[in-house]
């Protein structure tokens, strides 16, 4: 009687896993990867192109006169800046000014709005309308959403598109046909590569998929799961709810909870816009004191780490996937941060993470210590900090 | 005319506090201008049987000299069936002790301690109500001296009373009568002040509290006649002696704000008035919710305003008599047990109307005000179109088994509705105390936790009304309050 | 075993509390006797076998409250206590349909969710809040409530102590929990929720051992007081201990046994002697007398103060009130024994919803209604039922296919019009299986055995004044420093030498143990 939930495109991915290793996703279950190793889906990504179910994520549609206006309230983007086929991401807080969930609003219309959150948000939508004429109807489900990423994305789907993708430039989204059917299509990721949404009714999910592999095929296409999807975004410098970020109301204690401007959102936090919006007011404080802490690349510094495998005999060992695990960066022995996700970077062949790093220590090129274990020891290799992204092929925003 | 002059502060109502707050701020030198929607002054004043200011700003105020008349206590008289009556008088000891011993000798020989107790209670809570309440727990030394000032009013008491109002506060008529008295009649007709005013019953907790609020604000259990209305005329004339202006019929449709800081309000008529501060004598939810507006109020603040909890259930039956209604001078009630109180309440929070309602009666000259309780502004299943009627009917029915001559004496009828109470007097939910007082919407939460000391997320916007510390009733004290808070940045 | 009849201190009832006191003091080295009246220890804590074979929690019947601390201190598991998961609530609807909450957060995410999606949400956010305000307003539970009118210097440092707590909780927590204990649990409820069976179940935990409805102020406190239950550190968790509540007071006796503690069962005590102004020691109903340093009294506030003690003894004040302190029993227990399952009509079926808790709450008015029943003096004709299937989760409860079912019921007033007889019982016996048999039609055919418990049952046989689970009310005015009265709230009393230290003190009811431990700690303080 007990079931989670399955994504429209359950029926195909089912069957393609080959180790059957399925990731809990907002209560659904999806692949971890189809292959029993991460290698190939990674490099589809990287250079062809690799095919993701993205279902899970929250969908929602806000319609009416004030639509604009809630998103303007909701987040600190200034939304009258949006032009329709505009996508933009951004993340939103409570009163405090501390991240609750992140997203994009796509603006299909003067009044028609689509936002993506990775936490279910009606609530607190609805309860940012109150006195809003605007209408919110939760997509989650009647949706299906898939990932086309890769170099040769762009290709494949000017095969199965009635019109072409050439012009849709970046974070722009544009109403299309694939393969008879209707959808919408956005050129965004979680890869940090060349890359589309694809926006589709449930019930078009299958004949989607089937018609986006059979056009994949000859440039490589391949399933790819969640896994190696987790590599790339932290290549690309992307950052993931309650691994990255404690939402400010799963956050037991205020150390736990991110403001957007210690997360790197300081682009997208238009304090300058008029009308009010919520957490202003603790944003503009923070922005007048600074960030006592930061989200920043970190690169270990691969000479200094293999000395202390080699001392017990050992070549240098770094796990093959994204560990979500928190790991202690120091600098002259004391702690002044940790990583959120690390990963070994196959296109860039570094060993990267994502680090949350108090003041003075984020300025890129601060060198610091990271926590690696050998051998059942804590030890400590150096690295240093860099700016976000790690790595930004030049065809991703052409 | 106002036209061009530059407002220190505008009032939106012109009610008591509104009233009150206009004065200590024109007194203190500041461009003061009162708008209100009606075309009088005064507020609920008018609903009010009896009341009066509190001493202190009568005093302050001077409000004597600009002709407020003292109220004179008048006897508290329980209308019992089979024509029995209960009649408590504070200017006649030795009657109301021979009154108690009807119903038990024990009761009379207790009453004079009770009495004594409860007048030791009320000055406690008074001086609760004139110590600002700040925002928890960032408490600065000059709030927090106030504060231990109180704590320590409190703790001088003594140990017995001290743990006596404690418990009081949170018990429920029932319990707390119970502990004094053993009559019914006597215990029902002092949980009845309980719960005067309020969706509350005798069995309800925190009714010990109530009990000692509308204790303070009659001083005692009857009220002082002596009319009510003449209080906002006093208080408009001093405001005028004071410097400052009122503009009736001048309804507020918006505050108007920048960047979330208050910069005037606009009128019904559209004209805009600008003003370094506004303050709102209206409720809470009115004030933020419609005249500010939830989209430029933060999220869960505005969540928290949608919450306060006013519903009211009180309605007013006004008789124009002949005069021969049959009706003593004093404050009459028909309570005759705490099980009559009880189910009258439990009506109310099913959206009925008490078929065997709580009453309270008072009469000036040739008019009876029946003051009705459990008439819920949200009904189960009719509306108050319809249900007028039968409030009407209910409250001359109940009132009538007491006093036969009532019915022929009656020459014009006009009741008040929940519904009414909200068109005419612009209180939301028909609730006179704009927000009810119950134990989570009193002091420092009182409207809301974090916002007890009259600001709102709104700067320059400050809330002057019931709705505040002190509030229910008409003691003047959160206008008084507001105005002290503003004066003192 | 007695030795002589001197000891250094005696417990009067061997309730988990007296138990549990008992056990610390002989872990400090004292030498203990605990004296009970029944011919079993637990109080209300026991589990009964009233048709051979069948076995029940004859009166309290969950385990989440329990102190961790208490656990691990008195060693429980090692003597035997073994704590059962309880995972799930299922509410059946009038209308065939049912709301389930399972211990999964997705399933119950999605449960919720085809019903209210907003509620679905909201229940996420509202159950971080209430964790939150749980965790926030726990360490109270191991405060020793100060005496605020007192100036001595242990109330003073009482006084910090309190005040230190409330300065560590953020603006935020401090609000909320000042709202929780004031509020209703309707309005709590009603401010975050909209589908009714939800609030109705949520809600029911707002008035268990209370005399009031959902709509009365103060029950969002007693709301949240069931929110501090855990199980090995996962918040609000139920569970079911292994041969029933029993188990949980045997573990307990164990251990306090195995500590050096003496359990004397068939051994009331009449009267506590009082030698030059102090306890000296207590004297039996069958006139033996045993000679003590200390007594401390496990039993209700009324029986220790009103009954083990001559009035002489007590300041008037004190004694007046200990009489007003208010402890008015409001629930039932009817113990059932099956031979099938009960088959619910919302779920067909032998299922998961038998290995939890089924609750008979569809909606706050239905729970109100109960209650204004009660406060006219009659037991609901509508009554507000939780059930439990313990055989479902251990099976050594009952014959192997057959059940027994423990179900809670409320509203059944102690001082129901005319006092309760046998008829009344029968009566309000039968009104709980109609109700029951409106959700599981087959349940009249499967009864083997019914016991049904009403206060007066409970004041009786387990020996707890006015049938108040808890030994007294949860009102605001009966907690914390007040409880069981002014000034005397820090498990003394106003006789020297006579302590006080079962749920009529802080922190209040439920199956804690806080009381008993924080009592003897106190004992231990004053020792000389």
């Amino acid at each position: 009687m007990f079931q989670l939930k399955h994504t429209p495109f359950h029926e195909r991915t089912a069957k393609l896993s080959l180790p059957q290793n399925w990731r809990r996703w907002a209560g659904h279950v999806v692949v971890g990867s189809y292959d029993l190793h991460v290698e190939r889906e990674y490099w589809a990504i990287r250079d062809a192109v690799a095919l993701i179910d993205v279902s899970p994520l929250m969908k929602y549609m806000l319609e009416g006169p004030d639509a604009a206006r809630l998103l303007d309230k909701l987040t600190p983007r200034d939304i009258g800046k949006m032009a329709v086929g505009q996508v933009g991401y951004t993340g939103w807080c409570d009163d405090e000014g501390k991240l609750l969930d992140d997203g994009t609003i796509s603006r299909l219309g003067e009044q028609t709005f689509r936002l993506t959150s990775a936490e279910p948000s009606l609530r607190w939508l609805s309860m940012n309308a109150v006195g809003m004429d605007v209408t919110i109807t939760e997509v989650t489900e009647k949706m299906g959403a898939l990932s086309l990423q890769g170099p040769k994305a762009r290709t494949v789907l000017n095969l199965v598109c009635k019109k072409s993708l050439d012009k849709l430039k970046y974070f722009r989204v544009m109403e299309n046909t694939l393969a008879g059917r209707k959808v919408t299509i956005s050129r965004t990721g979680y890869t940090g590569d060349l890359g589309y949404e694809i926006w589709m009714e449930s019930a078009d999910a299958l004949h989607v998929w089937d018609a986006l592999m059979e056009a994949g095929h000859d440039y490589g296409i391949v399933p790819c799961g969640i896994l190696a999807m987790d590599m790339a975004r932290v290549e690309a410098g992307l950052f993931m709810i309650d691994v990255d970020y404690t939402a400010a109301n799963h956050a037991w204690i205020e150390g736990q909870k991110s403001s957007p401007l210690e997360m790197g959102l300081d682009w997208a936090v238009h304090l300058d816009k008029p009308g009010y919006f919520v957490g202003r007011r603790a944003l503009e404080r923070e922005q007048r004191a600074g960030c006592a802490w930061k989200l920043m690349g970190f690169e270990v510094d691969w000479e200094g780490m293999e000395p202390l495998f080699a001392q017990v005999g050992l070549p240098p060992q770094i796990p093959a996937m994204a560990v979500r695990g928190s790991l202690p960066v120091m600098h002259d022995g004391k702690q002044v941060g940790y990583a959120s996700t690390s990963t070994w970077s196959p296109v860039l062949k570094k060993y990267i993470a994502l680090v949350h790093l108090q003041r003075p220590h984020y300025e890129p090129g601060t060198r610091l210590t990271i926590e690696i274990t050998v051998e059942h020891k804590r030890l400590h290799a150096p690295g240093k900090v860099v700016k976000l992204p790690f790595y930004e092929p030049e065809w991703k925003k052409k | 005319m106002s036209a061009n002059k530059r407002w220190d502060t505008i009032i939106v109502g012109a009610g008591h506090n509104g009233l009150v707050a206009a004065n200590y701020l024109a007194k203190a030198g500041r461009k003061v201008l009162v708008l209100e929607a009606r075309d009088r002054a005064g507020g609920q004043l008018e609903l009010h049987a009896g009341g009066q200011l509190r001493p202190d700003i009568v005093r302050e105020l001077d409000l004597t000299r600009h002709g407020l008349v003292a109220g004179t206590p008048a006897p508290y008289i329980s209308l019992l069936p089979d024509g029995r009556r209960l009649v408590l008088s504070a200017a006649d000891a030795a009657a109301t002790r021979g009154s108690i011993e009807q119903f038990s000798a024990k009761d009379a020989q207790r009453w004079p301690e009770f009495v004594a107790f409860m007048d030791r209670t009320a000055a406690f809570l008074d001086a609760a109500y004139r110590t600002p309440m700040p925002r928890l727990p960032h408490v600065s030394l000059a709030e927090g001296l106030p504060l231990a000032k109180l704590a320590w009013t409190l703790r001088r008491l003594g140990g017995k009373d001290m743990f006596r109002v404690i418990r009081a506060m949170s018990m429920s008529t029932i319990e707390f009568t119970e502990e004094w008295f053993e009559s019914e009649e006597l215990k029902a007709a002092i949980a009845a002040v309980g719960i005067h005013g309020f969706t509350l019953g005798s069995m309800s907790a925190g009714t010990g509290y109530t009990l000692m609020h509308n204790w303070l604000n009659r001083g005692g259990l009857g009220h002082r006649t002596g009319g009510t209305a003449q209080i906002g005329d006093a208080l408009v004339a001093a405001l005028k002696a004071n410097g400052g202006e009122l503009r009736t019929s001048s309804g507020v449709q918006q505050i108007l704000l920048h960047r979330s800081r208050a910069t005037g309000v606009r009128l019904n008529s559209g004209e805009e008035i600008p003003a370094s501060t506004v303050f709102s004598a209206a409720d809470p939810r009115r004030t933020l919710l419609g005249l500010v507006g939830a989209p430029d109020l933060p999220t869960e603040f505005v969540w928290h305003v949608q919450s306060i909890k006013m519903r009211g259930s009180v309605a007013k039956v006004l008789l124009r008599t002949d005069g021969a209604h049959g009706l003593p001078a004093g404050t009459l009630v028909v309570a005759p047990t705490l099980k009559y109180l009880e189910r009258a309440f439990d009506a109310a929070k099913y959206g009925e109307i008490a078929q065997h309602p709580y009453l309270e009666v008072t009469t000036a000259g040739d008019v009876v005000s029946i003051h009705m309780q459990s008439a819920p502004y949200k009904l189960r299943g009719a509306d108050w179109v319809d249900a007028r009627a039968d409030v009407e009917r209910i409250a001359i029915e109940t009132l009538a088994e007491h006093l036969p001559v009532l019915k022929a004496s009656i020459r014009d009828v006009r009741t008040i509705t929940p519904r009414d109470l909200e068109r005419d007097y612009a209180l939301t939910e028909g609730d006179l105390n704009h927000g009810q007082l119950i134990l989570d919407q009193m002091f420092f939460m009182r409207p809301l936790p974090g916002w007890s000391n009259h600001a709102t997320p709104v700067d320059g916007l400050y809330l002057c009304g019931n709705g505040m510390h002190g509030g229910a009733g008409i003691s003047g004290g959160p206008g008084r309050n507001a105005a002290q808070a503003l004066l003192k940045v | 075993m007695t030795s002589s009849n001197q000891y250094d201190a005696i417990v009067i009832g061997a309730g988990h509390n007296g138990l549990i006191a008992a056990a610390y003091l002989a872990r400090a080295g004292k030498k203990v006797a605990v004296l009970e009246r029944r011919d079993v220890v637990g109080g209300a804590a026991v589990t009964a076998e009233p048709f051979p074979g069948y076995r029940f929690s004859q009166f309290s019947y969950v385990v989440s409250l329990l102190r961790p601390e208490i656990i691990r201190d008195l060693e429980l598991p090692r003597h035997g206590l073994k704590i059962l998961p309880l995972p799930s609530t299922v509410t059946p609807m009038d209308n065939g349909d049912y709301l389930a909450a399972w211990d999964d957060h997705d399933l119950t995410r999605q449960e919720l969710y085809r019903h209210s999606p907003r509620d679905a949400e909201a229940s996420d956010e509202y159950g971080r809040v209430m964790a939150r305000a749980a965790k926030a307003i726990k360490p109270i539970l191991g405060l020793v409530p100060p005496d605020p009118s007192s100036l001595s210097l242990r109330d003073m440092m009482r006084m910090l102590k309190v005040g230190q707590y409330a300065k560590s909780l953020s603006e935020k927590e401090l609000y909320q929990i000042a709202k929780l204990l004031t509020m209703s649990a309707a309005d709590l409820l009603n401010d975050w929720f909209e589908f009714d069976p939800l609030k109705g179940t949520k809600s029911a935990s707002g008035i268990i051992g209370t005399f009031l409805g959902p709509s009365s102020p103060g029950t969002a406190y007693v709301l949240l007081h069931h929110y501090m239950g855990e199980i090995d550190g996962a918040f609000r968790a139920w569970g079911f201990c292994k041969n029933g509540n029993g188990g949980v007071s045997a573990a307990i006796a164990s251990s306090a046994h195995a500590l050096g503690v003496e359990i004397r069962t068939n051994a009331p005590v009449q009267q506590v002697i009082v030698k030059g102004g102090r306890a000296a020691g207590v004297a039996l109903a069958n006139g033996d007398e045993l000679q003590a340093k200390v007594v401390i009294s496990a039993a209700d506030p009324k029986r220790s103060f009103l009954q083990f003690v001559e009035e002489k003894h007590l300041p008037g004040e004190f004694v007046q009130q200990i009489r007003n302190f208010r402890v008015r029993g409001s629930s039932g227990k009817v113990n059932i024994a099956l031979s099938e399952l009960p088959d619910f009509s919302c779920l067909p079926g032998e299922g998961p919803l038998h290995r939890g808790a089924i609750s008979i709450s569809p909606s706050m008015e239905y729970i109100e209604r109960a209650y204004d029943e009660a406060k006219y003096g009659q037991f609901a004709k509508n009554p507000y039922i939780d059930m439990i299937i313990p055989s479902m989760i251990d099976r050594d409860m009952a014959p192997p296919g057959h059940h027994v079912m423990s179900c809670f019921v409320q509203y059944a007033p102690y001082d129901i019009e005319g006092g309760w007889d046998d008829a009344k019982r029968e009566a309000f016996g039968e009104t709980v299986i109609s109700t029951i048999e409106r959700y599981a039609p087959n349940i009249r055919r499967a009864i083997v055995g019914k016991q049904v418990i009403t206060p007066k049952d409970i004041e009786a046989i387990a020996g707890i004044t006015g049938g108040n689970i808890f030994h007294g009310e949860l009102l605001l005015h009966q907690l914390f420093f007040l409880r069981p009265a002014p000034q005397w709230a820090d498990f003394r009393t106003p006789l020297p030498g006579y302590y006080f230290g079962a749920s009529g003190a802080h922190p209040g009811g439920g199956v804690m143990g806080a009381a008993g431990k924080l009592a003897a700690m106190e004992v231990l303080k004053d020792w000389k």
